[in-house]
């Protein structure tokens, strides 16, 4: 049933789960850049705004220990990392499109082998989504389905009234244990109309049709011409929230160190670098084709779903103005 | 297929490093037993499967189980030195402690091969991954019909297991055909002068009631599967085994991919028909 809570109730949510020892991530300014990341107070919240990065971070991290290791003479002692210390975490103020991404990456991190980095985090997290009220021109996630409003992915889902305060939607078993353990701070549903969501201003895609023409053009003059411009630098695949590819190194000493996991990405030159000297894709063209195919063809076909929300991100930072949406709208033109 | 008593599928079993054997001048056997007694008997594979496997503060790298399931108690990787972790694992002395996890991905499916004759052709560095199928054969030799290993190699230093192919040379039960590129061979050089595709087709082994199994650089395979198409084979009839960049191993890492095929999951072990059907991206 909806429930609605007040800016204040929220506020004082925020900080009774922060002084109950819950690590509570939310968009929050650091060094003038708004990142998801551990709030102090809630009044660090910035709610107006999508992060640089996506929320992906807190059940993915950039970098994480997966073990370590210790060298005695020809002993060596590794020593794993005990999920445990993964943190009850709220991950508050979430936009749809970075929230939709979090069920899409369980697939690939638990099927078969099981991910327990990404699997633990994800058990002990309870996402709040928030609709969005606001849209610039990179946003296209009504292009790939998704919405302004779309709950998927979260456990609470809020959105913004007229006159203050949220309307609350309980969308999991988790949602609901969160409002039932702060119940006073919940009234019963408000009348009042939500504030006006931000439509992004984009055709929708026919997936499907997107999909039919990627099984038929692994080789197409299209790739070169939108590579070309492509310099490799990864920052797309880095701010992605779907974008999971990562490579796992030892850092440290002869004598000890660690072995982690890193985010890494399919449009350096090296991730598929053989030690032979061979490159299956060596050229730029090759690697961006694959991070197209990746979201809108290889990942439906092993998962069914599509590894893109329509953020938007990847088009704000590109440094050479590559557009994936104009892309994906020229696929689905053809 | 892997029994992982660890939560964390990162996590490799230690090894120690029981036997250190140079091949050639850059490429190194080490012969491995699992540290703790439980995974020794536990570690269970089939011929065809890889690990990933770690010299601490180095990294991990990916090979081929190179030993045959048969011969148990240890298993075997084989490498050339070229990159950071396998300079690191060329550092290792008998005795000396390194990480292995697996075993990941298919298999050949040996049990389809009973009764068939076998025609194994590897190129250099390659003869690891079909090795462990090999010897996993001749120890059930009775279970196949003639079995012809065509074997080659730039030059002749750069034949791996020189002792193993003494062996089978002088075995009555299997026709090793071993050969270098022209221009490799010393003066007592008793096999061919050629290219691997090109003694194949000398060696017309034929195709009725056979498997291929091959397995080489790119360029040699590119070579090789029309000569076992004018040889008479069809395309399911020929196996080989695909080698990409992995991290994981686990189907997550997504770098191993083959168009929508993953290497370390459908694979390392294709038939020519499957690896026909793939975009050219390996």
């Amino acid at each position: 049933m909806q429930k609605y809570i007040s800016q204040h109730n929220l506020d004082t949510l925020l900080d009774t789960l922060i002084k109950r020892g819950i690590r509570v991530v939310a968009p929050r300014m650091n060094a003038g850049i708004p990142l998801y990341e551990p709030l102090g107070s809630s009044g660090e919240v910035v709610s107006d705004t999508l992060p640089r990065r996506s929320a992906k971070e807190a059940f993915f991290p950039v970098c994480e220990d997966i073990m370590s290791y210790k060298k005695e003479g020809q002993k060596v002692t590794i020593t794993d990392i005990d999920p445990g210390r993964f943190p009850e975490t709220v991950l508050f103020g979430v936009r749809p499109c970075d929230a939709a991404a979090i069920p899409v990456l369980d697939a690939v991190f638990s099927w078969d082998y099981k991910d327990e980095f990404f699997l633990e985090r994800r058990k002990k997290t309870t996402i709040i989504g928030l609709a969005c009220t606001a849209a610039d021109d990179a946003c296209f996630c009504t292009a790939v389905g998704l919405s302004p409003s779309a709950s998927k992915g979260s456990d609470l889902f809020l959105t913004a009234l007229e006159g203050g305060g949220y309307a609350c939607d309980t969308c999991s078993e988790k949602g609901e244990a969160l409002i039932a353990n702060n119940q006073a701070l919940f009234d019963g549903p408000s009348t009042s109309n939500p504030i006006p969501f931000a439509e992004p201003q984009t055709d929708t895609f026919d997936l499907t049709k997107v999909k039919a023409w990627l099984n038929d053009h692994f080789e197409d003059p299209l790739w070169d011409g939108i590579a070309t411009r492509c310099v490799g630098c990864g920052a797309c695949a880095f701010v992605c929230p779907a974008c999971h590819c990562f490579d796992i190194v030892d850092e440290g000493t002869e004598k000890a160190g660690k072995r982690r996991k890193n985010w890494d990405a399919c449009g350096f030159w090296k991730f598929t670098h053989h030690a032979s000297g061979h490159n299956p894709r060596d050229l730029q063209p090759k690697r961006y084709r694959n991070r197209i195919m990746h979201k809108f063809k290889y990942y439906d076909d092993k998962f069914g779903q599509t590894l893109c929300t329509g953020c938007g991100r990847c088009v704000r930072i590109c440094p050479v103005g590559i557009d994936i949406a104009a892309i994906v709208e020229e696929i689905n033109k053809k | 297929m892997c029994d992982h008593t660890n939560k964390n599928i990162y996590l490799p079993y230690l090894a120690t490093v029981e036997e250190v054997i140079d091949e050639t001048p850059d490429v190194r056997t080490l012969k491995l037993v699992f540290q703790d007694e439980k995974v020794r008997d536990s570690f269970v594979f089939r011929a065809g499967q890889f690990g990933e496997y770690s010299a601490f503060g180095a990294g991990e790298s990916t090979f081929c189980i190179a030993s045959s399931p048969t011969r148990k108690g240890h298993i075997e990787c084989c490498f050339r030195s070229v990159g950071r972790v396998t300079e690191e694992l060329r550092r290792l002395e008998v005795g000396d402690t390194m990480g292995v996890r697996g075993p990941y991905g298919n298999s050949f499916p040996i049990e389809d091969f009973y009764g068939k004759n076998l025609v194994f052709v590897a190129g250099g560095i390659a003869l690891p991954p079909l090795r462990t199928l090999i010897w996993n054969c001749l120890d059930l030799r009775d279970k196949f019909g003639d079995i012809t290993i065509v074997y080659g190699a730039r030059t002749e230093s750069d034949l791996v297991y020189k002792r193993e192919l003494q062996e089978w040379q002088e075995r009555g039960d299997v026709r090793l055909v071993k050969t270098v590129d022209p221009g490799g061979n010393s003066p007592d050089w008793d096999g061919k002068v050629g290219f691997v595709p090109t003694v194949l087709e000398e060696a017309a082994p034929s195709a009725e009631n056979s498997i291929a199994l091959v397995c080489g650089p790119p360029i040699m395979i590119k070579f090789t599967l029309p000569v076992f198409e004018r040889l008479g084979f069809t395309d399911e009839q020929v196996y080989t085994t695909l080698e990409n960049r992995m991290k994981c191993g686990l189907g997550k890492c997504g770098r191993c991919n083959v168009g929508n095929v993953y290497v370390c999951k459908d694979g390392p072990v294709f038939t020519a028909k499957q690896v026909k059907a793939m975009p050219m991206e390996f």
